[in-house]
C-alpha cells in the first residue's frame, strides 16, 4: 500500500518555516471550526481546493514518514526482492530489498517473461500450469524455481504474485515479492540426506525396530521388522508402518489378549514417561512351533513426532536352552530326591514329559544276562488312549537291534520319529506297535559310553530336535545311567550286608562295639549280660565275671591293637554256678588311621562248656574207676 | 482507502434509527487514528450496532473528498438522519460529537 501512496505535500522543515505554512495553510481554511481544529493540533491534513491533493501537517507528516520508515523495514524482512510485471507478464521492475541483490536480478531481466529465464526445475508442463494462473489473474504463491547463479551455484527462489488493476478495472499486469530460499533448500536437503542416512542404518540393522509416535501409531519400521512379520505371528509382529500398535495390542484375542493387554499398558508407561524401558518375553504358538519373543520398548523424548522405539527379538533359541538346562536340573534333582531306581525313573519319565510336552514316556531296561530290553517303567498323562499305548508296552521285550528302542540300544544314538515314519528306515507297519499314532523320541541311558537302557517318548508332535536337545538327552541319558548303574551297586550291596547279617546271626548272639578305652558303646543281639547294664563298661568289669589269669594275655593283645578270636570268660550265678562266653574282636581306625576302639561278636557257650565239664568230668570218673578196678 | 462498517444491527428502542456517517482520515496520521478509535466508543456507547460508518482516506481517494466537500482530515459527517452536520478534528470532544449525531443529552 505504501508504494501505491501518492507524493505528499508536505510542509519544509525548519520551525520557523513550519510557522509561515501554518499561516499559509489557514489562509486556505475559512470555516472557524477547522481554523479552531488547526489551532488546538487535532488536524492531519488540508485538502487543497484547487488540486484535491492532500497537505500533510507536519505532526503527521512526521509519523507517515517513520510508519513508513518501519514499514519498510518490515517488509525488508519478509523478502528479497520486489517485482513487476506488464501486461504481458514482462518484468517491468526488479529491486532488492536488502543491499545484497544478487538473485535474479543481475540477470538483466527487464523486458523477460519468468519462463524467458533459465530455470531447470520447471517442466512445459508446470509453465502452462503457471501461465493458466497468470490467464485467470489469479494470485500466486511460492512458486519455487531453481537456478545457476553467475558463479554457477545452485540457487533457490520462491515466488508470490498478485494481479494489479487500474481505476477501471482493466489488468495492468502482475506485482510480488521474491524470496531466496537457497538456505532453507540446502538445510532441507541435509534434513532429507540426514534421513535417508538414518533410514540406511535403520534398515542395515538385523534387529526388528519399529518407531510409535505419542498415540502408538508406526511412524516407520525397519526391513528387519518387515520381515519379521512375514516368518512370525503374535502380538504386534504384524503391524505395518502407519498402523496403530496399541489398538493391534489392545484387539489381540484368545491367547494373545493377556499379552496383549500387558503390551499395551507396558508401552503406553513408556510413552507417557512413566518408564523408560519396558521389556517383555512371550510366547506364541503355531501349528507346528512355540517361537518365544522378547519385545524392548525404549522412551525416545525429544524427536518430533517420535515418542518410543520397539525392538522386537526372537528369542526361541535362548528359551529352549533355558528350558532345557531346566530339565537337566529338575532331572538332576529327581535323581537327587529318588530312594530307588523305580522312584527315580517314574518323576524323571514324568518331568521330562511335562517340561517338553510329550504325551508319556516309558523305559526299556537292558536285561544283560537274556540280552533283551525289557520295558521297566513308564508315565503318562491322564486320557484313554495314552493309557492303552502304555497298558500295550507293558511286557513289551526287543532285541539290540529291532524295534526303535533296539535301533537305539544298538547305535547309542537318539531317534526321532517325526510325522510317523519320516527320517526312519523302519516301515510305518513296523513303527506301529512302538508309536501307535504318536511321533516318538527315543534316546540310550549311558554309562560310560554304555548303553544300559532305552527311554522312549511319545507325542502328538515331536519338534526336530536340534544340536541343544541333543546335548540335553544325552546329558540326561547320562545322569540317568550313572544314577541306576549307583543304585544297582548300592542294591547289591545292600543284599550283601543282608546276606552278612543273617550269617552273622547264625554265628554269633551279640554284636558289640567299644571305644578306645574298651568299654562298651554299643551291644546288639540276645546277650546275656544284659544290654543298657553293660554300657561303659569293660569286659573284665562285667558283673560277677571270673578274674583268671586269662585276663592279663588278653588285655596285652588289646593293648597291642590285635585282633583276637574266640577268647573265652566267664561269669559266676547267683546259684553258684557259671555261665561262659566266647567273644571275637577286632580293632576300629578313622580314616585318619587313628584307633577309635574294638568291635567284635559273642556267643554263650555255657551248655558247650558245661557239657565240656561234665564229660571231663566223667571221663576223670571213669579213669579213676578203671584205675581202682586195676589196682583191684 | 475506503472502509465501511456496519453494525450488529440489534434492536435498541432507544435508538431505532441507522445512523449513516462518513468519516475521512489521512492514512495512519495520529489524528486521523484517534478519531477512529474515539468513534468507534461513541458508536458501540449510544449507537447500539444502528450505523453505517465510511471511511475515507483522502490520500487514496482525493476526489472524493473534494466532491463532498471535506477541507481538512479527520472529518465526521454524518449523512443520514438529515440534517447533515460534519465535525472536525478527532473527534475526542464526546459532547460534540453526540449533538452533530443527533443523540442530544445523552452524554454521560
Amino acid at each position: 500500500m505504501n508504494s501505491a501512496l501518492p507524493q505528499l505535500n508536505a510542509a519544509p522543515s525548519g520551525t520557523g518555516v513550519e510557522r509561515d505554512f501554518q499561516k499559509a495553510i489557514l489562509r486556505l481554511v475559512k470555516g472557524g471550526p477547522e481554523r479552531q481544529a488547526i489551532e488546538a493540533g487535532q488536524i492531519d491534513a488540508i485538502i487543497d481546493p484547487a488540486s484535491g491533493n492532500s497537505i500533510l501537517l507536519p505532526e503527521a507528516r512526521r509519523a507517515l514518514i517513520e510508519r513508513r520508515v518501519g514499514f519498510r523495514s518490515l517488509i525488508g524482512l519478509a523478502f528479497d526482492w520486489y517485482w513487476e510485471q506488464d501486461e504481458d507478464y514482462r518484468f517491468v521492475s526488479h529491486r532488492g530489498a536488502t543491499d545484497d541483490a544478487d538473485g535474479i536480478a543481475e540477470e538483466g531481466i527487464i523486458g523477460k517473461a519468468l519462463w524467458d529465464l533459465p530455470i531447470d526445475n520447471m517442466s512445459e508442463a508446470d509453465w502452462r500450469t503457471h501461465r493458466q494462473q497468470l490467464e485467470w489473474r489469479v494470485v500466486f504463491r511460492d512458486l519455487e524455481i531453481r537456478r545457476a547463479d553467475r558463479g554457477g551455484e545452485v540457487r533457490y527462489v520462491s515466488i508470490s504474485g498478485e494481479p494489479v488493476f487500474d481505476d477501471r478495472n482493466h489488468f495492468k499486469g502482475y506485482r510480488g515479492i521474491t524470496r531466496d530460499i537457497t538456505e532453507r533448500k540446502q538445510a532441507e536437503a541435509l534434513v532429507q540426506q540426514s534421513q535417508r542416512f538414518d533410514r540406511a542404518v535403520l534398515d542395515a540393522l538385523g534387529t526388528p525396530i519399529a518407531v510409535l509416535d505419542r498415540v502408538g501409531s508406526v511412524l516407520s519400521a525397519n526391513h528387519a521388522w518387515r520381515d519379521f512379520a512375514t516368518k512370525h505371528g503374535g502380538v504386534g509382529t504384524g503391524v505395518a508402518a502407519g498402523a496403530n500398535y496399541l489398538a493391534v495390542c489392545d484387539d489381540a484375542g484368545g491367547t494373545d489378549q493377556v499379552d496383549g493387554m500387558a503390551i499395551a499398558a507396558g508401552i503406553r508407561q513408556v510413552i507417557g514417561g512413566e518408564r523408560a524401558l519396558f521389556r517383555y518375553d512371550y510366547a506364541c504358538d503355531s501349528p507346528t512351533a512355540r517361537t518365544w519373543l522378547a519385545l524392548s520398548v525404549t522412551r525416545m523424548p525429544g524427536n518430533g513426532n517420535a515418542s518410543a522405539v520397539v525392538l522386537c527379538e526372537d528369542i526361541t533359541e535362548r528359551k529352549r536352552g533355558e528350558l532345557l538346562l531346566g530339565l537337566e536340573l529338575a532331572v538332576a534333582r529327581c535323581l537327587a530326591n529318588a530312594t530307588t531306581a523305580a522312584s527315580a525313573l517314574q518323576s524323571v519319565i514324568r518331568v521330562i514329559c511335562e517340561t517338553q510336552g510329550w504325551d508319556c514316556g516309558r523305559y526299556f531296561r537292558l536285561d544283560q544276562s537274556a540280552g533283551v530290553l525289557r520295558c521297566e517303567q513308564s508315565w503318562g498323562v491322564s486320557g484313554a488312549v495314552v493309557e492303552e499305548f502304555l497298558e500295550k508296552s507293558r511286557g513289551m521285550v526287543f532285541r539290540p537291534g529291532a524295534g526303535l528302542a533296539g535301533r537305539v540300544c544298538q547305535s547309542g544314538q537318539p531317534l526321532w520319529i517325526i510325522d510317523g515314519t519320516r527320517g526312519t528306515a523302519v516301515s510305518p507297519t513296523a513303527l506301529a506297535p512302538e508309536t501307535g499314532e504318536y511321533d516318538a523320541c527315543v534316546f540310550p541311558v549311558t554309562t560310560d559310553e554304555k548303553v544300559i537302557g532305552v527311554l522312549a517318548f511319545s507325542a502328538g508332535h515331536v519338534r526336530e530336535p536340534d544340536d541343544r536337545m541333543l546335548q540335553a538327552v544325552r546329558s540326561i541319558g547320562g545322569q540317568l545311567g550313572g544314577f541306576l548303574l549307583r543304585q544297582e551297586a548300592a542294591d547289591s550291596l545292600r543284599r550283601s550286608e543282608m546276606r552278612f547279617r543273617v550269617l552273622n546271626d547264625l554265628t554269633s548272639d551279640w554284636y558289640w562295639e567299644q571305644d578306645s578305652n574298651f568299654r562298651f558303646t554299643q551291644v546288639v543281639g540276645c546277650s546275656a549280660l544284659g544290654t543298657a547294664e553293660i554300657l561303659g563298661m569293660t569286659h573284665w568289669e562285667l558283673p560277677n565275671v571270673v578274674a583268671d589269669e586269662g585276663w592279663a594275655e588278653h588285655k596285652s593283645q588289646l593293648a597291642a591293637r590285635w585282633s583276637f578270636c574266640d577268647f573265652e570268660f566267664a561269669t559266676l550265678h547267683p546259684d553258684g554256678k557259671r555261665a561262659y562266653y566266647s567273644i571275637c574282636g577286632e580293632p576300629v581306625y578313622d580314616a585318619a588311621g587313628i584307633f577309635t576302639g574294638y568291635c567284635g561278636t559273642g556267643v554263650d557257650i555255657t551248655r558247650r562248656k558245661r557239657a565240656e565239664i561234665a564229660l571231663r568230668e566223667s571221663e576223670a570218673r571213669l579213669r579213676a574207676a578203671l584205675a581202682a578196678r586195676s589196682s583191684d | 482507502m475506503v472502509r465501511k462498517r456496519k453494525g450488529r444491527g440489534e434492536s435498541d428502542p432507544a435508538v431505532s434509527t441507522v445512523v449513516v456517517m462518513a468519516l475521512y482520515i489521512t492514512d495512519s496520521g495520529p489524528n486521523s487514528v484517534r478519531a477512529i478509535a474515539n468513534l468507534e466508543a461513541i458508536c458501540k456507547e449510544h449507537l447500539n450496532g444502528n450505523f453505517r460508518l465510511e471511511i475515507i482516506d483522502v490520500l487514496q481517494h482525493p476526489l472524493r473528498a473534494l466532491a463532498d466537500g471535506i477541507v481538512v482530515t479527520p472529518s465526521l459527517a454524518k449523512l443520514s438522519p438529515l440534517p447533515i452536520a460534519t465535525v472536525v478534528g478527532n473527534l475526542s470532544d464526546k459532547s460534540g460529537v453526540l449533538r452533530a449525531l443527533g443523540i442530544v443529552g445523552s452524554a454521560r
